[in-house]
């Protein structure tokens, strides 16, 4: 197979870059806040839960190791249980793979790395018809940008903390991220069949240990979407 | 050492569920009747994320009445779908958050 073009593409890069500033916003409260957990736990150290950004690059797991560290659970049960937490990453991964084409090795490490929610977000929000080049890059631009505001608000935190007040709603921020990023990411009718059903069967999965319940509501959304949008074609 | 063995191990299956698929590049191609379930994924997964993190401990019960975040994360979706502005959602949701609060919701 003829290896696609995968030289470096300023305009896409920028694209990234302009596409990640709006949705670094919502997750400041929440780098800051997780940089205070980090600095008044008494099992992790200030630089090894500031190493937690660029070693695992995911809020929501760093913020629940550093609370399982401190209540003293065990190694094997944290490292399942952020699995679980991130799990569906797996799903996003076999979206992307499918959609980006042949991408040279480099970028299928870096890319993975980069791979977080948001990242996704932007990815689905592009038109289908971009080129693999334009993909990679405009992933590149966003990932760097995400991952450099991370790194530097999660260490604001640990270093100055008490930016926020102490009744700030960090899990309502989250909330609103990712309510925002439903919204962007629905394009036609069995988009929100699929959010509905995935918002439903979230709460249906509750007592499931975390992450799991999202991971059945992921796949449960989706396969409703893929059933509307089927039965809105047969129409 | 405890938490560098934990966060070394946990990045380390992180980095390995994200690119489950996409490390391998184009050698893994998935049959085609995947195609229609993972153009969904987004939709769902985001609405899966956003339930917990708006209805906290207390589960549905939190919709009616509705707490404040459930007033707030309303608003952020109807701001996002009218202007498609996350900053100027969370503003307004903030607002709606604190005022649902003040109201006694």
């Amino acid at each position: 197979m003829a290896v696609a073009d995968t030289s470096f593409d300023p305009v896409a890069f920028r694209r990234g870059i302009k596409a990640a500033l709006p949705l670094v916003v919502p997750p400041i409260p929440f780098g800051l806040a997780l940089g205070l957990v980090v600095r008044d736990s008494e099992v992790v150290g200030n630089f090894v839960g500031w190493a937690s950004s660029w070693i695992l690059f995911a809020g929501s797991a760093q913020l629940v190791a550093v609370q399982l560290l401190d209540e003293g659970a065990s190694i094997a049960v944290i490292v399942l249980g952020l699995a679980m937490i991130n799990a569906r990453h797996v799903v996003y991964s076999a979206v992307i793979s499918q959609r980006i084409g042949s991408v040279p090795g480099w970028f299928r490490v870096v890319g993975s790395y980069w791979l977080t929610d948001q990242v996704f977000a932007i990815d689905e929000m592009q038109p289908e018809a971009i080129t693999t080049r334009q993909r990679m890059w405009m992933m590149l631009g966003a990932g760097a940008t995400f991952w450099t505001v991370w790194q530097t608000i999660v260490l604001l935190g640990i270093v100055a903390g008490g930016y926020l007040p102490d009744d700030f709603p960090v899990g309502f921020t989250v909330a609103v991220l990712f309510a925002g990023l439903m919204v962007l990411s629905i394009k036609n009718r069995p988009g929100v069949v699929a959010a509905v059903v995935g918002g439903i069967v979230v709460i249906a999965t509750r007592g499931l240990p975390p992450g799991t319940g999202v991971v059945i509501a992921l796949l449960a959304g989706a396969a409703a979407g893929a059933w509307a949008e089927r039965l809105l074609e047969a129409r | 050492m405890t938490p560098w063995i934990v966060f070394i191990a946990a990045g380390a299956v992180t980095f390995g569920m994200r690119g489950a698929f996409l490390l391998f590049g184009d050698h893994i191609t998935l049959p085609a009747w995947t195609g229609a379930p993972l153009r969904y994924v987004g939709p769902a997964a985001f609405a899966a994320i956003t339930m917990p993190a708006m209805l906290g401990e207390d589960g549905v019960s939190n919709l009616v009445p509705p707490s404040p975040e459930v007033v707030g994360v309303a608003g952020a979706v109807l701001v996002v779908a009218k202007t498609r502005n996350i900053p100027m959602c969370l503003v307004v949701a903030l607002v709606l958050w604190w005022a649902a609060g003040a109201a006694g919701l």
